[in-house]
């Protein structure tokens, strides 16, 4: 009588499956990009050398512009506008961490006004932001 | 006789591979943009707006900033080069220095960042700024 023997097949890892859990992943981050979209306003960046990183958990970034305008998200408000963010966003969080993105070119008043109103609402800490001087 | 014609084979996209390379690589350039968006710079502490502070008059050292951005230290015009090494000597004999800036609000805000970097560099526990115009 002749036995037929099993044959035995190599063991396959079909990477089909890997690419699906790489997508599912790409869509996962596109969709925490989208959420974190930040809107920029186009400023020279001052320069220092010694810099930290002041990122916090939640943030606030306040950009003004080298004429004094002041944005949050993208759209302009004016100094009595900025207040009533950070005291809402303030209540929202007490923890909030707020930055200001300050062109090189700006008087100093503009930036000042901004530290003032954190100021009067016991915010005590603001991050400057800076990027780092090149040798 | 029928001849038959064998088809070549494409390689099948899904099991290649090269979807989840491509996938994978979409997800470290967003990996990558995400980890550009943190922000760096300063992290200021700031007073209550009526707090008030005694300092022994030998531990000041005052600093001013004009509205065009000239430093002058205890009223007289100096660089930034030198401030730094008079600064750095002044700290070594007064190791509670009081570093007071005054900065007039035209000033641009890249010489504010300057004078803080080098306060930054000094590692003074007592800086205080204030606006002022600086004639």
């Amino acid at each position: 009588m002749k036995i037929q023997r099993r044959i035995r097949r190599r063991p396959i890892v079909s990477i089909s499956a890997m690419s699906d859990i790489a997508f599912l992943l790409l869509i996962f981050i596109l969709l925490i990009s989208l959420i974190n979209y930040r809107r920029e306003i186009p400023i020279r960046y001052p320069e220092a050398e010694t810099i930290e990183t002041t990122h916090g958990d939640k943030n606030l970034e306040i950009w003004i512009d080298p004429t004094g305008a002041t944005f949050v998200q993208g759209f302009r408000y004016n100094i009595t506008g900025i207040e009533g963010i950070i005291v809402e966003r303030i209540q929202q969080n007490p923890s909030l961490r707020i930055h200001i993105l300050a062109d090189r070119d700006t008087p100093y008043r503009y930036v000042h006004g901004v530290m003032e109103i954190l100021q009067r609402l016991q915010h005590r800490v603001v991050s400057l932001v800076i990027r780092e001087k090149k040798p | 006789m029928r001849i038959s014609i064998r088809r070549r084979r494409g390689p099948d996209i899904g099991e290649s591979g090269t979807l989840s390379d491509l996938a994978f690589l979409l997800i470290i350039f967003f990996i990558v943009i995400a980890v550009f968006n943190v922000n760096q710079g300063f992290l200021l502490g700031l007073p209550s707006p009526d707090s008030k502070r005694v300092v022994q008059r030998q531990d000041l050292l005052r600093v001013e900033l004009t509205s065009v951005g000239t430093i002058r230290m205890n009223g007289e015009p100096i660089t930034l080069q030198d401030l730094t090494k008079k600064a750095f000597a002044f700290r070594q004999n007064r190791p509670n220095m009081t570093f007071a800036l005054r900065i007039d609000p035209d000033t641009p805000y890249q010489k504010v960042v300057d004078i803080v970097d080098l306060v930054r560099t000094l590692d003074v526990d007592n800086f205080s700024f204030s606006m002022e115009t600086v004639r």
